[in-house]
């Protein structure tokens, strides 16, 4: 079966074809260059930015699937949670397309996308995919604990099965991501602040300073809120000082973050008794929180590569294939800013 | 059959309709308020159920652009994309005051359509017959009702989402320079809409799907932030995934 999907939630234009949820055909993105310039994204323009581009990155999926519309089964899009306007985009732009086909509307929670991108490889047909389709990756195995963290999301979700999630805890202010951009720009680094950190941190020494840990004791629930303003206070008074050690200071706070995240990821599944761990969301390409996932858990670590973890239309493809084949929570008519998993 | 599908979502009120170069075959307008993401698709279908029309004979699509609530606007133009992508349809897109005034031309008076722009202003253009030829006269402006009459100097027929408040302040500002319409013809409805459509494909060229842009007027509001793009933190309750009370 082959599904188009669509993924416009937050500032990515994507647009997919998938292969039974899980070989990919194509997938375009369109990131937004707009929001570069005001240092965030303001919501108005990212949607005016999904509906110019839209339609011509449809076009271009399909041509790089090299398939015709007559060859697509359903129609899928991203109908929360994430930025009403842009939700608006591709949900009616997918409707529109599947009520004309007279194909079958699937809406996606883009949770659910960020967990299914670990289901995802790409095809020999796909122009960025490599592999011979015979290498057929196996699937992750159930139950699983998944961590999304972006700059958008910080979830720890138990799946029990496909399409039975449960949230174990969330973010009680800051994404994770967001941390990760807003000490970059206190440090003088670039955006997006994850891979700079990263960087910076190589050199320098995490436990050069005590910084707070970025949780809640006995729930499953992250702050980042608190490390932030310490954060922000040591350098401070590092400044005042004459002296700023970027790398200690880079160190010293992703071994905050990192720990926080592995912590709690690692106890989720000790206490459900898992068989494997997923990450989903931009900050799973952070090399020192993969590292230290895998050390504390005993099961296999599975991470999409770097493309698939960042929004995409293919792993909205991937979700959509698993909701038409096992039922799970009803999606809404209409798009949502909230949207829960189950 | 050749048939074209209109939709509008510009404002809080919305409207659907088929026509078929003749007829208006069936029109529906609603008052959806916010609710057009939920209320469009199922309209659509009751329209095509109504007119017993497959989608498949809609050749044509026409959508309001505006000026409007950007989101009600991207609503339908995403949709009309959509099934214009789908079905190889022809697309085009008409002002949304175009469409409010064009019912108005044979009144052969000057012909001011507003709309709610928010922050109690309005959207507004001029419209007048010159030459035998009715045509809209004045660029798009939006702003509040008291700079809006500084470009009315003669008798001017107000038509559109008009309430009390609105209809007063213009009576105060003009006199009796102000008609307005009555409530049921000084509606937007998409069977006009329709037809300009269908006039307007006969006249030119399709252009690409992406090329077709909302009339925006004004720039987006730079104020809003991105620091709590989703929901507020979850209660207690649903943070250590606990069943839910019902309270
Ligand atoms: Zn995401």
């Amino acid at each position: 079966m082959r599904i188009l999907a669509i993924e416009t939630s937050c500032d990515e234009t994507g647009v997919a074809v998938v292969e039974d949820g899980r070989r990919i055909r194509s997938n375009v993105i369109g990131t937004q260059l707009a929001h570069q310039a005001t240092g965030g994204i303001i919501p108005e323009v990212a949607a005016r930015e999904h509906l110019r581009s839209i339609d011509p990155i449809t076009d271009k999926a399909l041509r790089d699937a090299g398939i015709d519309l007559k060859e697509v089964d359903a129609v899928a899009a991203t109908v929360g949670p994430g930025l009403v306007g842009c939700l608006l985009v591709g949900a009616n732009y997918a409707r529109g397309l599947a009520l004309a086909a007279g194909l079958p509307f699937i809406g996606v929670n883009h949770l659910e996308g960020h967990v299914y991108a670990n289901w995802l490889y790409a095809g020999a047909g796909a122009p960025d995919g490599a592999g011979a389709p015979e290498d057929v990756p196996v699937e992750p195995e159930l139950p699983a604990v998944v961590l999304v963290v972006s700059g958008a999301h910080s979830d720890l979700v138990l799946m029990e099965g496909h399409r039975r999630f449960r949230l174990l805890g969330r973010t009680i202010d800051d994404a994770a991501g967001e941390a990760f951009d807003k000490v970059a720009r206190l440090l003088g680094l670039g955006f997006p602040g994850g891979p700079e950190i990263e960087r910076a941190a190589k050199d320098g020494n995490p436990t050069a300073y005590p910084l707070p840990k970025a949780w809640l004791a006995d729930r499953y629930d992250f702050s980042f809120s608190g490390l932030k303003t310490a954060t922000l206070r040591l350098v401070n008074s590092l400044k005042e000082k004459g002296e700023l050690p970027v790398g200690d200071v880079a160190a010293s706070f992703q071994k905050a973050v990192v720990d926080a995240l592995a912590e709690k990821t690692a106890r989720a599944a000790a206490e459900h008794g898992v068989r494997s761990v997923l990450l989903g969301g931009g900050v799973s390409a952070n090399g020192p929180l993969r590292a230290e996932i895998q050390r504390r858990i005993s099961v296999p670590l599975r991470v999409p590569p770097p493309r698939l973890c960042t929004d995409n239309g293919a792993m909205i493809g991937a979700a959509a294939f698993y909701s038409l084949r096992h039922r799970g929570p009803e999606m809404p008519a209409g798009v949502r800013s909230s949207l829960p998993l189950a | 059959m050749s048939a074209i599908l209109a939709l509008d979502t510009s404002t809080e009120w919305a409207s659907v309709a088929v026509y078929d170069g003749t007829a208006v075959l069936a029109e529906e307008t609603w008052h959806a308020q916010r609710r057009h993401a939920e209320e469009l698709f199922p309209t659509i279908e009751r329209i095509l159920s109504h007119t017993r029309a497959p989608i498949s004979s809609i050749d044509k699509v026409a959508v309001a652009t505006g000026p409007g609530s950007f989101t009600g606007l991207r609503v339908a133009i995403a949709a009309a994309q959509g099934l214009a992508r789908g079905s190889g349809a022809a697309l085009v897109g008409i002002s949304t005051l175009d469409v409010l005034a064009y019912p108005h031309a044979s009144s052969k008076l000057r012909t001011c359509p507003l709309l709610p722009a928010g922050r109690g202003e309005f959207y507004a253009a001029l419209y007048q017959e010159r030459n035998r030829k009715w045509a809209r006269r004045s660029p798009f402006i939006v702003g509040p009702l008291v700079d809006i009459c500084r470009q009315i100097g003669t008798h001017t027929l107000f038509v559109g989402e008009i309430d009390a408040l609105a209809e007063s302040t213009l009576r105060d500002l003009l006199g009796p320079l102000a008609l307005f319409a009555a409530p049921a013809s000084r509606m937007r409805r998409a069977g006009y809409l329709a037809e300009l459509g269908w006039n307007e494909l006969a006249e030119r060229k399709q252009q690409p799907l992406g090329a077709l842009e909302p009339i925006y007027v004004r720039q987006p509001a730079m104020g809003g932030s991105f620091a709590q793009p989703f929901a507020p933190p979850p209660s207690d309750d649903v943070s250590l995934g606990l069943p839910k009370r019902s309270s």
